[in-house]
Order: structure tokens, then C-alpha cells, then sequence
């Protein structure tokens, strides 16, 4: 079986690292590149970050690509709950990898054309505000060409929003970019909170991963143990929604997901509802339907997912 | 003094080829590149458009980037003169360059990250719609740092637009890329349609250029003469005006110009996107962001029309003569 070649679009942010964590020992991936952009913390600190987790993770093979540092249109908004780091109170070393030359926006560009040229598209796993790829699909549409799919972690349908009353954070962090990407005709899957919000990491999930994590339980125990939301009213239990690693789950495991497909759109206009999705589940815009969005996850097979991934990192040879 | 560095971001357009052929006959400007963007009409004509021009200028050196295909947000609209397209073979000579490979949003990400890490930021003439220098803008802090200045012709105050009666052209199609420019920190100096609807060129005008300016006057007066820009009832009298040019001659000769810093923003949805409004008494306490040009010298712009582009036909004499 060849690796389906995918590029993670990201801002990390806890969530983000245990997704990249989990694609890091998942050998049906080819990580073409890591794109951190401006979201839950700045991009001088997301670029930080996914240096070190390359680093934590032993794959400093893969490259680091610094991303567009503000949202197109809005003023930046940061995350809430990745602490001053954007890792929490995980403290790891100083990286010693460095970030490529390239922008993230240029090998987005740069890689999708070749992709359309050799017909091997490529996976979009975005776990953050989708500013680079707009850009890049603004400055040549025809990268669509070769993007197989977007799989995104990214708004809140029939839930209420995290950020704001109706809005997830990715979203509204670069609404106008939301609108360019759903705008466009290439297939999304899209990871919503309605998905993640069936997929809490409670403390008890949080000691079996990382005890099981061998070489990085330390700074992945600390990281699950901060994501704690603590809000039992809105979760149903302790601990933290499993947002940006659902997109990796989903590649690695389509069948452990539901999905309906509709139209959807995004709010750019209404401050009271700015980054709002909506989906058009019963086909009154006359649009046709572009998003999968993700309805129902099988809780369980995705635990099990991530414990088998993540106890990789007890073996000797990570790959 | 050494020459302004500029690139020029366009979507020519008739008024964007005369602006680029004053650049290009000016010692006092060193023009780094062509930007094209989709606007008056779809990139592949305006890029088309562009390289015609560059060859009938004879600076054949001058490197042309293709650029953003439509706006960033809204629906595409095209101008006035949409149904122009590319300059026919008859108006203007065909090409003999090519555009580079870079994308022109890279192209001016690269020069102003130099410019910013040389210290000598450039000037940046924006003739067309604002989508290429948005998008370069939100990619590198040192891109704003590298532009000196942005000399936009954009934006109607106490003029009604022209596009819509609330709208000019170029912020119109695309309202949110006018709007990352002007919010981003670059001063930028605004050539609105309350000062470029004062200087009209006339018949006489385009018979002095179609007569000294060789080749590109020839092809200019045609394209003058062919979409003609008078509006009798608009403008009360015969002429139309050179919007473009306007950007180009504040380099040249700013005294002939007379404008206000005001604090400039956009108006990007709703039935009024594309509106521009000006706070020129700081009701709103928000920064001023630009100099608004209110009033240039008619006869003085249209003076140097005619002298600097007549170069154009000394040139051509001088390689007839040898």
C-alpha cells in the first residue's frame, strides 16, 4: 500500500501536537511538510512549536514551513486554552531544527502543482485558521487541481460555537478565509465541533495514553493533563475535546466516522454571528453540497486508535 | 537624488499604459517590475495588456509577473471598458516579452523583504485592485516595512463614484483587499476621483502625443480615440480623465498636487461595499493612515503628458538616425 501524501496546516496549540504526534508513527502517511500559520498563538511561537514537536517526535526529517502571520481581513484572535506557549507548561528544549526558507503559502503552491502534474494529490489536514491556503488558492486557483481533499478540524453546525455563541475558533480566527476555501470545489471533510465534542479526553484516557507513550509520556501526560477543560456542564465529564487529532483519525480511519454532506457557508459579515457555518442539510440554496461534515464518531474505535498510535512511541523503532 | 524604486500593480487598462509609459520615460523613477492583477478586464488580457506595453516602450527589461486572477472575497467585476480586453494588434503592436515565472505576489514579497532588510523601502504605485498587495501583505511583517509608500489611485469622497454612485472602480472590485492596504500601517497617499476627475485630456492633448511620442503615442492616441473617456454631462465641458497617470506624476512633481491627511477606510459589504470615507477631522480618533488628494494642476499635468512622453519619438529617431 503506497502512503497517501498529506501536508498538516496547523497552529500548535496542545491538540495540534497530539495530532502531529499521532501522524508522526502512522506509516499510511507521507507528511510532505508542516505549515504552522497564526491562530492559538502567534506565528513565531506556532513555528516554535511545530519545530519541537518534529523534535519530540523524532521527525526532524520532515519540514517546517512558516506560515502567513496574520488572518487575511480580522485582527488576530488567539487560543484560550494552550497556555503562554501554546504547549501548556510543557517545557521542551530550544529547537535545534530550523525552518525552511519557503513560505508555507509557496510550498502549498509549489506542492499541489506538482501533484496536479503527477496526478498524486494530496490530503489537506488543516488543525488551524485556514489563512495559508486561501492565500494559496487565491494566488493560483489551480492548485486545486491537485488537492485531493481538505480534511479539516473547523466549525460547529448543530453545536454552539466555542469561541463565540455561534462560533468555532478556527473559523472565526480568518472567516474570510473559511469563505474562500468552502467557496471553492474541492471536497472537505469537515471535523466540526459537533464531531469533537463526542470525543472527550478525560483524565482517565489521559493516564492511559501517556502511560503507555513511552519516550514522549512526560511532555504528552502534561499536555492532555492541561486540556482539561473542567467544564463537566458543557462536556458531560472532565477533561478536553479531542479537536485537531480527529482530522489524522479520520484519514487513518474513514470508517469510524459519519458523515452527511451539504452545502456550506460562512458568516463574514455579522459581527453578532461572525464565522458562523451553516450547513444547508436540506438543499435550500440551490448550491450543490461541497462539505462532508462529520455527524457521528465512534468514540471508542478512536481511543483505541490513538492508544495503539501512541504506544508506538514505547517501541524502539518509532516507524 | 537618487530615483524613486517603485513596482507597478496594475490591470491595464488604458490609463494604467499611460501611466506605465510616464514611468518608463522618467529618469526619476527606476521601475522594478509590472504586478498584473485581474480588474478592468479577466488577468489573462491584462497581463497580455501589460507586456504590450512594456514592449512598446522599448524597456524591454522590465520584468511583467502575472498575478491574482479576481478578487479575494467578493464576485468578480470587470470595468467600464471591460469589453476592451486585450489591446487589438491594430492599436498596439504585439508583444515581444514574456511575464516571468514568480508569481507577482512573490515578486513583491521578495523585493520588499529585501527593501526592508536593505533599509531602503520602495514605492509602490497600485493602479488597479488591491488584491496582490493584500495578499502579500498578510504573508511577512517586513513586506510593510519594505514599502515606503502606497500611491493607490482608489476611492471617491466628495465625488460620487463612477463604478456604482458610491463606488470607484478599483476599490469596488475588491473591497477587502482596499481595506488590508489601507489598515496596514504603510502611509498611503489616495488619488481619488474628486482630483482625477479635474484634469481631462482633450483632442489637442492626444493629437500632441499621437504626433511626438513615436510608436507608443500612436498607439495611446488610438486607444484614446478608440474608448473614448469624455462624459459631457458629468464633467460639463470635453475630455476624460487619465486616472492612473495621476500616481505617477505625484512622484514626478508632487507640488502640482495639493491634498489633506485624512484617516481612510473602506466599506466592504453591504449594499454601499466599495464605499471609501474619509475622517479628515479626526472624528473617529483612528490613525491617519493616508494623504487624500483634493486638487491637481490641469494644465501643468497635462503639460507633462505631452513633454515626457514625447521621448518616446526622440527615442525612435535617435535608433532611425543611429
Amino acid at each position: 500500500m503506497t502512503a497517501t501524501p498529506i501536508i498538516i496546516d496547523c497552529d500548535p496549540g496542545i491538540d495540534d501536537a497530539i495530532a502531529i504526534l499521532t501522524a508522526f508513527v502512522s506509516p499510511e502517511l507521507e507528511i510532505l511538510g508542516i505549515a504552522p500559520v497564526c491562530g492559538n498563538q502567534p506565528l513565531e511561537r506556532t513555528v516554535r512549536n511545530a519545530l519541537q514537536i518534529c523534535e519530540l517526535g523524532e521527525r526532524s526529517d520532515i519540514p517546517v514551513f512558516a506560515g502567513c502571520f496574520r488572518p487575511l481581513f480580522r485582527d488576530p484572535i488567539y487560543g484560550q486554552f494552550h497556555g503562554e506557549s501554546g504547549l501548556g507548561n510543557t517545557v521542551l528544549a530550544d529547537p535545534i531544527k530550523t525552518v525552511e526558507e519557503t513560505s508555507a503559502v509557496d510550498f502549498l503552491i509549489k506542492s499541489c502543482e506538482a501533484a496536479a502534474t503527477s496526478g498524486r494529490k494530496i490530503t489537506l489536514c488543516t488543525l488551524g485558521p485556514l489563512t495559508n491556503v486561501a492565500v494559496a488558492l487565491r494566488m493560483k486557483p489551480a492548485i486545486a487541481e491537485g488537492i485531493e481533499r481538505i480534511v479539516m478540524m473547523g466549525g460547529a453546525f448543530r453545536e454552539a460555537g466555542n469561541r463565540t455563541m455561534t462560533s468555532e475558533f478556527n473559523i472565526l480566527a480568518d472567516p474570510h478565509a473559511a469563505h474562500i476555501v468552502f467557496s471553492t470545489d474541492i471536497p472537505i471533510v469537515a471535523v466540526s465541533l459537533d464531531a469533537t465534542h463526542q470525543v472527550i479526553l478525560t483524565p482517565e484516557h489521559t493516564e492511559k495514553f501517556s502511560g503507555s507513550a513511552g519516550r514522549i509520556a512526560k511532555p504528552l501526560g502534561e499536555m492532555m493533563a492541561f486540556w482539561d477543560r473542567n467544564d463537566v456542564r458543557r462536556y458531560g465529564s472532565r477533561g478536553g475535546p479531542l479537536h485537531d487529532p480527529l482530522v489524522i483519525a479520520y484519514v487513518l480511519a474513514p470508517h469510524l466516522f459519519e458523515t452527511q454532506k451539504a452545502r456550506v457557508f460562512v458568516e463574514h459579515e455579522s459581527e453578532l454571528c461572525m464565522g458562523q457555518t451553516i450547513a444547508d442539510w436540506y438543499g435550500k440554496s440551490g448550491k450543490e453540497p461541497n462539505v462532508e461534515i462529520v455527524t457521528e464518531v465512534d468514540a471508542k474505535g478512536v481511543y483505541d486508535l490513538f492508544l495503539d498510535r501512541l504506544s508506538r512511541y514505547a517501541l524502539e523503532e518509532v516507524r | 537624488m537618487s530615483p524613486h524604486r517603485i513596482i507597478i500593480d496594475t490591470d491595464p487598462g488604458v490609463d494604467d499604459a499611460i501611466a506605465i509609459l510616464l514611468a518608463l520615460a522618467s529618469p526619476e523613477v527606476e521601475l522594478l517590475g509590472i504586478s498584473v492583477v485581474a480588474g478592468n478586464v479577466p488577468l489573462e488580457a491584462t497581463l497580455a495588456n501589460a507586456c504590450k506595453i512594456i514592449s512598446l516602450s522599448g524597456c524591454v527589461d522590465v520584468p511583467v509577473y502575472a498575478g491574482a486572477h479576481g478578487p479575494l472575497v467578493r464576485e468578480q467585476v470587470y470595468g467600464k471598458y471591460a469589453h476592451i480586453g486585450a489591446f487589438s494588434d491594430a492599436l498596439v503592436p504585439p508583444a515581444n516579452v514574456r511575464p516571468q515565472e514568480e508569481h507577482a505576489v512573490d515578486f513583491i514579497v521578495r523585493v520588499t523583504r529585501q527593501a526592508a532588510a536593505d533599509n531602503d523601502p520602495i514605492t509602490i504605485c497600485a493602479i488597479g485592485p488591491l488584491t496582490n498587495l493584500a495578499l502579500a501583505l498578510v504573508q511577512h511583517p517586513d513586506v510593510a516595512r519594505g514599502i515606503r509608500q502606497i500611491v493607490s489611485m482608489g476611492g471617491a469622497f466628495t465625488a460620487l463614484g463612477h463604478r456604482t454612485p458610491w463606488a470607484e472602480y478599483n476599490i469596488y472590485a475588491d473591497p477587502h483587499a482596499a481595506q488590508i492596504v489601507y489598515s496596514s500601517g504603510v502611509p498611503v497617499v489616495v488619488m481619488p476621483l474628486d482630483m482625477t476627475f479635474q484634469a481631462l485630456i482633450t483632442e489637442k492633448n492626444i493629437a500632441v502625443i499621437g504626433e511626438n511620442a513615436g510608436a507608443a503615442g500612436a498607439a495611446i492616441a488610438g486607444l484614446l480615440r478608440t474608448f473614448d473617456r469624455s462624459d459631457m454631462q458629468r464633467f460639463g465641458r470635453p475630455g476624460g480623465p487619465v486616472h492612473d497617470a495621476t500616481t505617477i506624476a505625484w512622484l514626478l512633481e508632487p507640488e502640482i498636487f495639493e491634498g489633506r491627511a485624512a484617516s481612510v477606510g473602506v466599506q466592504v459589504s453591504g449594499k454601499t461595499a466599495g464605499y471609501t470615507y474619509a475622517d479628515f477631522y479626526g472624528k473617529t480618533g483612528l490613525p491617519m493612515n493616508a494623504t487624500v488628494m483634493n486638487d491637481i494642476d490641469e494644465a501643468r499635468f497635462l503639460e507633462m503628458l505631452e513633454e515626457r512622453l514625447s521621448i518616446y519619438g526622440a527615442r525612435a529617431l535617435k535608433e532611425v538616425s543611429g
